[in-house]
């Protein structure tokens, strides 16, 4: 339903996306990871028709085939809501302070499908019964600050979900949460997509999260796409050296738990920095001369496809 | 939650003001404009607390009807700016670009513009009025407003739950109205504090040029400008209307500040610090 192709945003200070593409179908969950400053937030936000303003886009974004490229706010705000919605990473922030919950969610209903408000009351109090909120009669008429995280991201989701949107892109929705509620959190958001035939974009950096709520992945590191795939063949099988660092940088208990964590060196670079070819060069363990200048291409694997020079060499240089 | 000194201190002189001010559109001790030719520049006495005038009326009764009509040109001037200059701001910050900058150009010229010309120039194609007065001093406040608005709704256009309500496809007019504004209206009150003393200063000073108040209406501003040529024969006529201004903009200047600290705490901090 959503299909972005060649998509490429650079700032004043350098890139910040690199000819990107990706399509999302109807009802199915893909997951996008990466470090902080990999781009993610900002393919979520252009999928929404919502980058900032002074950045230079250029590329495709097709919503039913129709290319969105050049479209006015009016028309973005036609799809928002009914066709895409988002939830976003601060559950905290992301609440006005100064409105009660129950009228956040109810408004689009009003603005959107012509709800009443006494509908729309309604329709919200069903939706925050279907997100599991406590006691959700009383919620309604609550102000953000008298609820818990996990509460305030649910009701976020059930403003996302008012106008019942075709595809739900969530932000890193659990990273501001503690553990056990980002768990109840991802599982709802599973549950919602199945029940609703809804697609999934997740965004996170929480590989665990991923692998429990999609079926496929795509794996971005400073602007680009990496790696993508299934997501149980990619994790199990990573083919580009980023992939395999942020799998061997998971903690893990137990004996295995002891030992000393790998990490990755170093950051993602600020733009202005970014190597031309790879932009993992520099930071990669086994890069090879090229991988500063030469950009590699997508070639097949076996969970799906990487961008790796390694993977084209026959015998590593 | 402590108080501010100033607050407290802002918040009693006002409640005087505006309580003489309500309480002389159903009493004052005696009937503002009764002449009593006889009785001119009576001391205080029980019959009249603050003494005469050169008229013989009630002084006392003619500071209150004067509270009256001051409050009545600020309420009047700093809603009407407050108002025009709020909504001027939010669409500015709504809107962004040319928009933003052809206001806030045009305010910026509102504001090389002084006050009392301005109301010079309308007493002179209108004729003076307190209505006149109104309607310079609500003028010169919509760029003050704007500016406040404008620079406040920018930064909660910044905020997360904004960007929450686009994705949620509300139209910037919605935004304003739901989002913006609610939670821009703090600093718009503690401006319109302050400005509410700005305009019992400016109304003050064009009823004493003669340009605002006209008899018999009584002013602060004019029963000074009267009773200067009194100066040595009654004094008091020219310190008492000369105390209520002064207790006027005292107390709306340190209410507006007190507020400031209240709903600003980390403005409160630096200045004790």
């Amino acid at each position: 339903m959503i299909e972005v192709e060649g998509l490429s945003i650079r700032s004043g200070a350098g890139p910040i996306l690199r000819d990107v593409g990706l399509t999302v179908s109807p009802g199915e969950r893909v997951g996008v990871v990466g470090e902080s400053g990999s781009g993610k937030t900002l393919l979520a936000m252009s999928m929404m028709g919502m980058v900032p303003d002074g950045l230079a886009v250029s590329g495709a974004i097709r919503i039913d085939g129709r290319d969105m490229s050049g479209a006015r706010e009016a028309e973005w705000r036609k799809l928002r809501a009914r066709r895409m919605a988002m939830i976003f990473q601060e559950p905290m922030a992301a609440l006005n302070p100064l409105a009660r919950v129950g009228d956040t969610v109810a408004e689009p209903l009003i603005r959107h499908l012509g709800h009443s408000r006494s509908a729309a009351r309604a329709r919200a109090l069903e939706l925050f019964e279907e997100t599991g909120i406590s006691d959700p009669e009383r919620r309604l008429s609550q102000y953000p600050h008298q609820l818990s995280g996990g509460q305030r991201q649910r009701v976020l989701i059930a403003l996302a979900l008012a106008c019942d949107p075709d595809l739900l892109i969530a932000d890193e929705p659990t990273t501001a949460l503690d553990a056990a509620v980002a768990l109840r959190i991802t599982d709802l958001l599973v549950r919602l997509s199945r029940e609703r035939d809804m697609a999934l974009m997740f965004i996170s950096h929480d590989l665990a999260a991923v692998s429990r709520t999609t079926e496929r992945i795509l794996v971005m590191y400073g602007g680009d796409i990496v790696e993508r795939g299934a997501t149980s063949e990619v994790l199990r099988a990573p083919a580009h050296p980023y992939t395999k660092g942020l799998l061997a940088a998971r903690p893990s208990l137990g004996a295995a738990g002891r030992r000393r964590l790998p990490t990755i060196p170093g950051t993602v670079p600020p733009p202005q920095e970014l190597p031309h070819g790879c932009r993992f060069s520099g930071r990669c363990a086994v890069e090879i001369a090229r991988c500063k200048t030469l950009r590699p291409a997508e070639v097949p694997t076996d969970a799906g496809s990487a961008a790796c020079h390694l993977l084209t060499e026959t015998a590593p240089a | 939650m402590r108080l501010p000194p100033n607050a407290i201190l802002g918040g009693v002189l006002v409640a005087i003001v505006i309580g003489a001010a309500l309480l002389s559109a159903v009493w004052t001790p005696h009937p503002y404009a009764e002449i009593a030719v006889t009785n001119k520049f009576a001391p205080a006495s029980a019959e009249h607390w603050l003494g005469t005038d050169q008229l013989g009326r009630d002084l006392l009764s003619q500071l209150m009807k004067a509270a009256g009509n001051s409050m009545r040109v600020a309420v009047l001037a700093v809603v009407i700016g407050c108002v025009i200059g709020t909504v001027l701001g939010l669409v500015a910050a709504a809107r962004g670009g040319w928009t933003e900058e052809v206001i806030m150009r045009v305010c910026d010229l509102g504001f090389a513009f002084p006050a009392l010309l301005f109301a010079i120039m309308l007493a002179a194609a209108f004729g003076p009025s307190l209505t006149m007065v109104v309607i310079a001093i609500s003028f010169i406040n919509i760029p003050t407003f704007a500016r406040v608005s404008r620079a406040a709704a920018n930064q909660v256009w910044r905020r997360e739950y904004v960007w929450a309500a686009r994705a949620a496809g509300m139209n910037s007019f919605a935004i304003s109205r739901d989002h913006i504004l609610p939670n821009i209206a703090a600093p718009v009150i503690v401006q319109a504090t302050i400005e509410f003393a700005v305009a019992i200063l400016t109304e003050a000073a064009l009823s004493y040029l003669g340009l605002g108040a006209q008899p018999p209406a009584p002013s602060w501003g004019r029963m000074l400008s009267e009773a200067q040529t009194l100066m040595y024969l009654a004094p008091q006529l020219a310190i008492w209307p000369g105390l209520c201004i002064f207790a006027a903009v005292l107390g709306f200047g340190l209410l507006g500040d007190g507020l400031r600290d209240i709903t600003d705490p980390r403005l409160a901090k630096a200045r004790t610090a």
